[in-house]
């Protein structure tokens, strides 16, 4: 099969958690126009049914469903509605996740359940959405599952921790599911840099990236390729590894730990 | 989507299109629309004759194309290839460097002249490419330089300190490259190969059949496996993407 072809997710099934605004959406769309039909969740419904009709006015089918990813009956029932609206599931995408309650505070400032609800947000509910997919994917003869983790996974800033352990976590919990699920289920991280999300507060507060090595921020469309890379058939001996895209970022080592301790990061939809 | 990831009007230089990896990445870059040239690292018969059939199924392809053989660390050669590639093809805008010098050899057998040719060949011929093409690069602004590292770049092996040395090397200049022309338009990354079907660093049946007990996938992989991210890194859809590698390894580092 030529090459680009092989790109192409047509007859797909993708699930995009967190889809509601931002990179969640830029994926959901990115892999909707590569062919794949789209299951977008979100905790809240305003956002998301906007993601859903940028996804038909796209020309692909888009179930939402209102999912709270730390909660394990909310997760089986969204997958149980992507079932029934589909009928399989090819891709998931474990976006949702975020800043939490707490982010920032000195360690002996954090309380029991800040740090549950970080971790939980962060890491369980990627655990929770794999378990529930993987044996229908597992059925059917193979999956993806495509985990965002964050520069925060690989290294650590000031007073970061849930986030940093979470996201951590998320990495070598994809490592397992590549041992484990190997050669029928492909488990891969992106690790997105510095994406304010065209939020002008944001850019200002990165300083428009001019620190970064290639002197910008992402803009959230150009995670969409990443994904679909990660998603197709292009990367069928891929497993357990991880794409940073950041401009460069990490391989300085300079930024954003270096800039400033305490990153406030937009939370997604969880 | 795929529209993104589209090579047409691009011109490819790839060096060690005499391996199975380099082969298959210089067909993969001329089926998403590229030109190609492809540069042989040995006169050696197998590998000459994988190279001409590579340059048949670009030209099938209908792109122009060039074969041109040349010691992977000799300066003038590598000049002269990068200037062929700007005159052939019009420009130079995709370098994949995926010379590969297997050697395997205990250090205590092996002379310096020896660990020499390795890291020369492997390391200083993605060094010399990777100047040559930039300069080329730099006028307009754009440009992709892609090094086939492999897991060996990461991990040791016995008798494998020269090649274990300057894959580490690749993987680690591939960073600091790409910091240095970060704001050229120039995007350096690395794909880390992991244990693929006939390269030279297997160590015949008893080597691969060992590494098929131990692999997540049962299995080595194939060069067209490895080959397709270079079409992505290639591509403008990986313009926000530099100074990583994108392991295509089945898992293998993910072991304890």
């Amino acid at each position: 099969m030529p090459v680009l072809e092989k790109l192409s997710l047509t007859g797909k099934v993708a699930v995009v958690t967190g889809a509601g605004r931002g990179l969640g959406r830029a994926m959901a769309l990115a892999l909707a126009h590569a062919g794949a039909n789209i299951v977008a969740t979100a905790r809240t419904h305003a956002q998301v049914e906007e993601t859903a009709d940028m996804i038909k006015g796209a020309g692909r089918a888009c179930l939402w469903v209102s999912c709270d990813v730390t909660n394990s009956s909310s997760v089986n029932a969204m997958i149980d509605s992507t079932l029934a609206e589909y009928g399989r599931i090819d891709i998931l995408v474990n976006n949702a996740g975020g800043a939490t309650e707490g982010m920032g505070n000195a360690l002996t400032e954090v309380s029991d359940d800040q740090w549950r609800v970080g971790i939980d947000t962060n890491l369980t509910g990627a655990i929770y959405c794999s378990r529930a997919a993987i044996p229908h994917m597992l059925e059917q003869g193979g999956g993806k599952i495509i985990n965002v983790t964050s520069g925060f996974g690989l290294r650590a800033g000031r007073n970061n921790f849930m986030y940093t352990s979470a996201k951590a976590g998320l990495i070598n919990f994809t490592r397992a599911l590549a041992m484990t699920y190997a050669p029928d289920i492909q488990a891969n991280l992106i690790a997105p840099g510095l994406f304010p999300h065209e939020n002008p507060q944001m850019e200002e507060w990165w300083k428009h990236g001019k620190f970064t090595p290639m002197g910008r921020l992402g803009k959230d469309e150009e995670l969409g390729p990443l994904c679909v890379f990660l998603a197709s058939g292009l990367t069928s001996y891929m497993n357990g590894q991880l794409i940073v895209l950041d401009g460069g970022g990490l391989a300085a080592g300079h930024a954003p730990t270096g800039f400033a301790p305490v990153i406030p990061l937009p939370a997604e939809g969880v | 989507m795929a529209g993104d990831f589209s090579l047409d009007g691009k011109a490819a230089l790839v060096i060690g299109a005499s391996n199975p990896i380099g082969r298959a990445v210089a067909v993969a870059l001329a089926e998403a629309g590229a030109d190609v040239g492809v540069a042989t690292t040995t006169t050696a018969n197998e590998e000459t004759v994988r190279a001409n059939s590579c340059a048949n199924e670009i030209w099938a392809l209908d792109r122009k194309h060039f074969t041109h053989i040349i010691h992977a660390g000799d300066e003038a050669d590598v000049e002269a290839v990068v200037h062929r590639t700007v005159s052939e093809l019009g420009r130079i805008d995709i370098l994949v460097n995926a010379q590969d010098l297997p050697f395997a050899k205990p250090v205590l057998e092996t002379d310096y002249f020896e660990w020499h040719a390795v890291l020369n060949a492997n390391l200083g011929g993605v060094f010399l490419a990777s100047k040559y093409a930039a300069r080329e690069m730099i006028k307009h602004k754009w440009g992709r330089i892609i090094n086939v590292a492999s897991v060996l770049g990461e991990r040791g092996l016995v008798n494998g300190a020269a090649y274990c040395a300057a894959d580490a090397g690749v993987i680690n200049l591939t960073r600091a490259l790409a910091l240095e022309w970060a704001r050229d338009g120039i995007k350096v990354n690395a794909i880390g190969a992991g244990w693929t079907e006939g390269m030279g660093m297997i160590g015949g049946d008893e080597g691969k059949q060992q590494l098929e007990r131990y692999l997540p996938y049962k299995r080595l992989a194939k060069p067209e496996e490895i080959a397709g991210a270079a079409v992505y890194l290639a591509s403008d859809a990986a313009d926000y993407l530099t100074g990583q590698v994108v392991w295509i390894e089945g898992g293998a580092l993910s072991h304890v």
